[in-house]
């Protein structure tokens, strides 16, 4: 070994790390000081390290074409490395590493030579450099494809399986190059498509859960002891059905938990995973994932109007422990499997659960792709842990994945067409509320009587223009008059067709053949206000359609066929009568750089192949492919969905995920923390048929999770477990947005515990429902909440989950937007929270109801009544020096009130609005009528509050934003 | 031996911010930012105001103002005259090809410009003359004609013109800078947005601060009614109430903190309320622009109504950077003229010719030119000729494929008109560069490489240019 001659320039690190290198280099080798084997050892270096260097790091600039040959210089073999490029020097000086300019430049320490990688990101690290320097060293020798794979074959075989530093070479369908294809894994990266391990483990059941977490439990560190059973009960309903226990629940539990604390646990469980509220709970995990909305977002946020049944249909399921096998299936091929059953139908409205529209200003076939990209990425991502996206535009950089693969997956696609179908309602499924339709009924009106009105402008203005032109008219004359005698009719083109008799009229007449210098000008009599208010009449019965769709009987879902010809999509679209009319089979391509445009090799519909053959055919029919693709994914054999959903169980209970990034298990990801308990979860999923039930019983039991967050040395859990993953003493938590919100609707008694149904609209921030939104060339319509409050004071999920507007007292509290989708909640604490929780109208309003819920008729003792107060928020009396100071701070605000009372601002009947116009580039006004506010009915009559009422509020204020209310432990 | 990459970072920033994982990052539109920094000092995390050094010391822009002229301003129309149009005009045309969309189908025709240019300053940089008043500091503009974009629909060409990436989700550029150069003055916001009453298409997501931390994302300060949502609490009630009740949330706050007495963001939340207190006042104060003189008020068009509007902006901007906010974007639209094109340009440019003129003057009288960099830009540019949507073809579509942007102050290449699009303004021909190319510029005039300014997330390194670009150095002074 050439330790020895290290140059002075290079870091202490990098010399350490080469003594290091030094060492495992004769491990591998077993001897030392024979030529032949120092030869190999080299081969074995570059098979190993520096091929996948150069491959990986440079060769993307540094090519074998031309066009691809920076500075002149090329990776692609041994002659033109040491060639070297346009300086003239080689790059490698064999037997000289450290002297050598590829190693100068690489180690980024030497100014002649640029810093190479020029990202920082991509710099290589002193073991990769190190790799480098001692395959120089040792001759650079280079290896044919041949001799690679047979080194690379006899590296696999020797590794040891549980050494996880090793490297293995995985069989995958190819990658589009050799290199790609035949090179190898750093076993700890590919942990997740390993078939279940079976840890030999003492007991069974809960308990089993505990011995698999002692056994990576650092030496000499406690664990904390049980939860105090008023912190137990809390931490376990909040996490199985999202709200907080009451006063009642508490005190019940901790008398039973004093009798025999496992039976009370287990009961309790029980109890929590039977109510209705578990599903909605579960329900808002697995939307984050799928990125739920009721909207399309991009330029026109149109409403996916149907939307909704999906949210409940997923609650169902979790309510009735569908497995997840089903489950999953139903989301991925519902539709294929048995179209007349509704539920099927809307479960696949999973696959068009992201962003998209296609707006006549799109090429279509872009827009197609996007969708092709989009659910390619989201099923890897929500069943198989992995952001497939990667794969787009090459061979995935780190996991197994290759192109090829990408696009076989999306060829599983490429007859994915939508349709909102038709799927009566169930009998489960909450049908009340739809008479609010009346009032999207009432804008159509209104935005019809505007094109009337403009309509009769424009034919006003068209007489003018004919004579002054000094036209002759009488053709105009007879269309105008042949198209007022339509017969009115209630489709919606006959509908335009009426108000339209201008624009048709002129149409006609160019058909006809008449020359745009022989009919009036298409905006004739048009200014700024009329330009204005036409696109938002226009735009505001486009939005409609949309809209009104929620109340049929309909499904946001998917059929199998060819991919129509259509050119915007400005109504939602219905199922074809002929699939095969006026469409296309899609051949999927692997596409150079992603782009539509530029198809490579065609590919037919596939799975991953890192996974091993599952036995599961893909049809290259027009149907079937979804379901071979289902079946492919809940295959019991999968190692990757079973794991990714056993993680995400154990993340919604602990906060954390065993294998930290659960839409993630590629080599970028975080590596699970206690691999055997994700397989012994995973085994058990499986061996209880995918029960996510069984699994919450499981792990709800275990001592892990009944521990207390007080741990008895935190002083030593610092200094053992810095990372906090022991699971030695339970982490704390903040209460989601929706958690907060729930519960303080919850505790002021004004909580609507329905199950399901249309989307609500709650009160958000005044300000932020009247921003004006800019729709693609007009404005959508404000944010308007329920009339009534028992409509709106709903549980958060059933709130209308718009991606253009957004409730910012969710935001500030980390709700996730509905683009990407979302594996774990963040916890941030930031200062808009505040102005949300103890400034905005929203919280004095619940202040207000919590405070005349506790006051009663008002006749009983302060006293009493500060402790009810403390009750329906807290769920626990108060101290004395907190009564006291609760009771002091009420009757120091009376007085203030008495004087001063608080103000809230009422929900508007109209806004006028200012807005620039597109067409003339200047303002235009409008005034835009709020017609359910008319009937709107406040959630506490401000008028009626005392000022002892109104003062006991602000006390009530205080618990909604004390950090007890916030935190669970 | 195998570095985890969320650590394996050579670049100071990621290290100093590691611990900004664990407070996460993310967050919607909301942040008022710059008061996390304080936050972050209460968790021992380095402060996300400090001052952080430039990667490139000698860069002379510490600070950016942003022009966003929402909606595509026509370059044909403002600062790339094609007097070829002249022949062509209303003549008919008719494109093809596979990747033509809805719009583009169908008969089109070309349009000359309705607008006389004029060569201004010494540089004789091209202007129509509807620029009366920017013509006057034309010696400080630097136009560029070479930049592409990918998108032809507004808000996925916003969000790459705004965040790189078109789909959106990405930080935004003045996300980047203020995680790159800190702020200089912690009581304030590091990036500001000023938007129209409306926000743009694509939403508050175009100041978004994507996968950077909550603190980066940029503070839209609403051109009506509260600067910041909820900043004031109800009418009725005053500070002095809002005092009582903060001793109130104190004794509830000690009392749990005592029963978890190792649970530390509990005493960090506390003082976050505090916090809050402070800021609800002195925010209105930086807001305020009453005390300027009423010559520096008309100067910048304030009080006349065509400029009134972005007379404001552009003199809050200025005092903005005063201030030390690293990061001021200024929203003006929408400039979609498909239609009345003469009548619909003259009006925009009436609104934003003097307000911008003067704060350029502004700045350079106040020294502070050379220091801020000035961007006048849209998502893209428009095309040489139009459907016929109006029935008549006086308007332009939009056009990825060409566009000018203009640079003032920062270390720009003042005088210079760098690129050149083709006889019809169809498409640039001359130092083409894709967007992320200008966005490269963009960082490397405030001192920041591209190259170095990342952050790990959903598995890899990302950066503003998405995959890196280079520097266009025609754009630089030398």
């Amino acid at each position: 070994m050439q330790t020895q001659s290290i140059p002075t320039t290079l870091s202490s690190v990098l010399r350490a790390s080469l003594f290091c290198f030094a060492l495992t280099c004769s491990c591998i080798a077993g001897t030392s000081g024979n030529f032949a084997i120092a030869q190999i050892d080299a081969e074995r270096v570059f098979a190993a390290k520096v091929e996948p260097i150069l491959t990986s790091k440079c060769l993307s600039c540094h090519g074998e074409e031309a066009t691809k040959r920076e500075g002149g210089f090329s990776v692609s073999n041994r002659e033109s490395l040491v060639q070297g490029g346009d300086s003239g020097q080689p790059s490698i000086i064999s037997g000289s590493g450290l002297s050598s300019p590829l190693v100068l430049a690489i180690s980024r320490t030497h100014d002649a030579w640029s810093a190479m990688p020029p990202k920082e990101s991509e710099r290589l690290n002193p073991e990769e450099i190190n790799a480098i320097v001692k395959w120089i060293d040792a001759g650079a020798p280079w290896l044919d494809s041949e001799r690679m794979k047979k080194i690379r074959e006899q590296m696999s075989a020797e590794t040891e399986t549980n050494d996880l530093e090793a490297t293995v070479s995985l069989h995958t369908s190819g990658g589009t190059s050799q290199s790609w294809s035949n090179r190898l894994y750093k076993r700890s990266d590919v942990w997740a498509y390993q078939p279940l391990s079976r840890p030999t483990i003492a007991q069974d059941g809960p308990k089993a859960i505990d011995e698999l977490i002692a056994l990576r439990m650092p030496q000499g560190l406690e664990q904390a002891p049980a939860a105090k059973a008023s912190d137990f009960i809390r931490r376990a309903t909040l996490d199985l059905t999202g709200l907080p226990p009451t006063a009642q629940e508490i005190e019940v539990f901790e008398h039973q938990y004093l009798v025999d604390p496992d039976k009370s646990v287990s009961t309790l469980v029980d109890r929590l995973l039977a109510s209705p509220h578990y599903g909605e709970r579960m329900a808002q995990h697995w939307l984050d994932v799928v990125r739920y909305a009721d909207s399309s977002g991009l330029a026109n946020d149109y409403e996916r109007g149907n939307a909704w049944r999906y949210r409940d249909y997923v609650i169902r399921s979790f309510n009735t422990d569908k497995p997840f096998d089903q489950f999953a299936t139903e989301q991925i091929a519902g539709d294929e499997i048995d179209p007349a059953n509704p539920e099927f139908l809307i479960a696949t409205g999973f696959l068009r659960m992201g962003p998209w529209e296609l707006t006549g200003m799109e090429v279509p076939k872009v827009a197609r792709q996007r969708f092709l990209d989009d659910v390619t990425n989201s099923v890897g991502e929500t069943f198989l842990g992995h952001s497939l996206q990667c794969a787009r535009c090459h061979d995935h950089k780190f996991d197994p994945i290759p192109t090829r693969d990408y696009y076989s997956m999306q060829a599983v696609f490429a007859t994915t067409q939508f349709a909102e179908r038709e799927a009566p309602f169930l009998d489960w499924e909450n049908q009340s509320g739809f008479d609010e339709a009346r009032f999207l009924s009432r804008r159509e009106e209104d935005y019809i009587a505007t094109l009337e009105r403009l309509n009769a402008i424009q034919i006003e203005a068209a007489e003018e223009w004919f004579r002054k032109e000094k036209l002759p008219s009488d053709d105009w004359h007879r269309e105008l008059a042949r198209l007022s005698k339509l017969p009115p009719s209630d489709s919606a083109e006959q509908t335009k067709g009426r108000v339209d008799t201008f624009a048709k009229a002129r149409e006609s007449l160019r058909k006809k053949g008449s020359g745009e210098e022989h009919v009036p000008p298409v905006h004739i009599g048009f200014g700024p206000q009329e330009h204005g208010h036409y696109r938002l009449a226009k735009k505001g019965l486009e939005r409609i359609r949309w809209q009104q769709d929620r109340y049929l009987p309909l499904a946001f879902s998917v059929y199998s066929g060819p991919t129509p010809n259509r050119k915007n999509m400005l109504a939602p679209p219905r199922m074809p009568k002929n699939p095969e009319a006026n469409a296309e089979l899609e051949q999927t391509s692997i596409l150079a750089g992603g782009d539509p445009f530029s198809p490579a090799a065609q590919v037919t519909p596939g799975f991953l192949s890192v996974v091993s053959d599952l036995g599961v055919s893909m049809p290259d029919s027009m149907a079937g492919r979804r379901t071979a693709l289902a079946q492919w994914i809940v295959h019991p054999a999968n190692p990757l969905t079973v794991r990714v959903l056993a993680n995400r169980i154990w993340m919604w209970h602990f906060g954390d995920a065993i294998a930290g990034n659960p839409n993630n298990f590629g080599a970028t990801g975080k590596k699970p923390t206690h691999p055997e308990l994700l397989d012994w979860l995973a085994s058990k999923l499986i061996s209880n048929r995918w029960s996510i039930k069984s699994m919450h019983r499981l792990i709800m039991n275990s001592q892990a999770y009944r521990r207390s967050c007080q741990h008895p040395k935190p002083s030593k859990l610092l200094e053992l477990d810095p990372n906090r993953s022991s699971y030695a003493a339970f982490k704390p938590r903040r209460l989601t947005a929706e958690e907060l919100r729930d519960a303080t609707l919850l505790s002021t008694g004004e909580l609507n515990l329905a199950i399901g149904g249309i989307p609500c609209r709650p009160e958000i921030n005044l300000e932020a429902a009247m921003q004006p939104r800019q729709v693609m060339g007009t404005f959508a319509e404000a944010w308007v909440p329920n009339a009534l409050p028992h409509h709106r004071n709903r549980r958060s999920i059933y709130t209308l989950r718009l991606r253009g507007i957004v409730d910012p007292s969710q935001e500030v509290f980390n709700a996730p937007a509905a683009d990407f989708s979302c594996e774990r909640r963040e916890t941030t604490l930031i200062t808009p929270q505040i102005y949300s929780l103890f400034h905005s109208r929203q919280s004095y309003l619940r202040s207000l109801q919590l405070a005349r819920r506790a006051l009663g008729d008002g006749s009983e003792s302060n006293h009493s009544i500060v402790d009810r107060l403390f009750l329906f928020a807290l769920g626990r009396t108060p101290d004395d020096a907190e009564r006291h100071a609760a009771i002091e701070h009420w009757q120091n605000m009376e007085k203030v009130r008495a004087l001063e009372p608080i103000q809230l601002e009422g929900q508007p009947l109209v806004i006028r609005r200012e807005a620039v116009e597109e067409n003339t580039g200047e303002k235009f006004q409008f005034d835009e009528k709020l017609y359910e506010n008319e009937e709107f009915v406040a959630d506490v009559d401000i008028k009626s509050c005392d000022a002892r009422t109104m003062a006991l509020a602000e006390v009530a204020l205080v618990l909604f934003n004390s950090n007890e209310f916030i935190y669970v432990y | 031996m195998f570095t985890d990459p969320a650590i394996a970072t050579s670049d100071s920033r990621q290290h100093r911010r590691s611990v900004l994982y664990s407070l996460g990052a993310g967050l919607g539109s909301i942040a008022f930012s710059a008061l996390l920094a304080k936050e972050q000092r209460l968790f021992g995390a380095q402060s996300v105001n400090d001052k952080l050094k430039p990667h490139f010391p000698n860069a002379k822009a510490k600070r950016c103002i942003f022009l966003m002229m929402e909606g595509g301003p026509s370059h044909i129309d403002t600062f790339d005259p094609k007097p070829a149009l002249k022949k062509f005009h209303l003549q008919e045309f008719v494109r093809e090809g596979a990747q033509k969309s809805a719009m583009e189908s169908g008969k089109r025709y070309y349009v000359e410009s309705p607008f006389r240019f004029i060569k201004a300053g010494q540089s004789g940089a091209d202007m129509a003359e509807n620029w009366i008043h920017l013509a006057k500091v034309a010696d400080e503009l630097c136009f560029f004609r070479g930049c592409q974009v990918d998108s032809v629909n507004h808000p996925t060409a916003m969000y790459q013109m705004n965040c790189g990436n078109r789909f959106g989700g990405d930080p935004a550029i003045g996300s980047w800078v203020t995680y790159g150069l800190g702020a200089e003055n912690e009581d304030l916001p590091g990036y500001i947005v000023l938007p129209e009453v409306s926000y743009p298409q694509g939403g508050a997501a175009n100041w978004g601060n994507g996968f950077l931390p909550a603190s980066h994302q940029g503070t839209p300060l609403r051109a009506k009614g509260s600067p910041i949502l909820d900043l004031s609490p109800p009418p009725g009630v005053a500070p002095e109430h809002q005092r009582k009740g903060l001793d109130l949330l104190r004794v509830l706050n000690d009392k749990h903190s005592r029963e978890h007495p190792w649970h530390d963001e509990l005493s960090a939340r506390m003082q976050n309320y505090e916090l809050a207190f402070r800021m609800q006042m002195q925010v209105p104060d930086a807001l305020d622009i009453s005390g300027e003189t009423e010559s520096t008020r008309l100067a910048y068009g304030i009080g006349r109504p065509e400029t009134d509007a972005f007379g404001r902006k552009c003199l809050l901007a200025r005092k903005l950077i005063e201030k030390g906010v690293r990061f001021v974007q200024l929203y003006q639209g929408s400039w979609d003229s498909h239609d009345y094109l003469a009548r619909a340009h003259s009006s925009l440019v009436r609104s934003v010719d003097q307000p911008i003129a003067q704060l350029i003057i502004d700045l350079k009288q106040r020294g502070l030119l050379e220091e801020t960099l000035v961007v006048w830009c849209g998502e893209f540019g428009r095309t040489p000729d139009n459907g016929v949507r109006g029935g008549i073809a006086y308007g332009r579509d939009h056009n990825p494929k060409a566009m000018t942007i203009w640079l003032a102050g920062g270390g720009c290449n003042a005088g210079a008109t760098v690129g050149a699009t083709d006889e019809l303004g169809m498409t640039a021909i001359e130092d083409v560069h894709h967007v992320r190319d200008f966005h490269v510029t963009l960082l490397r005039l405030l001192g920041l490489d591209d190259n170095r300014l990342t952050y790990y997330h959903a598995g890899r390194f990302k950066q503003l240019s998405q995959f890196g670009g280079e520097s266009i150095a025609k754009l630089i002074a030398s």
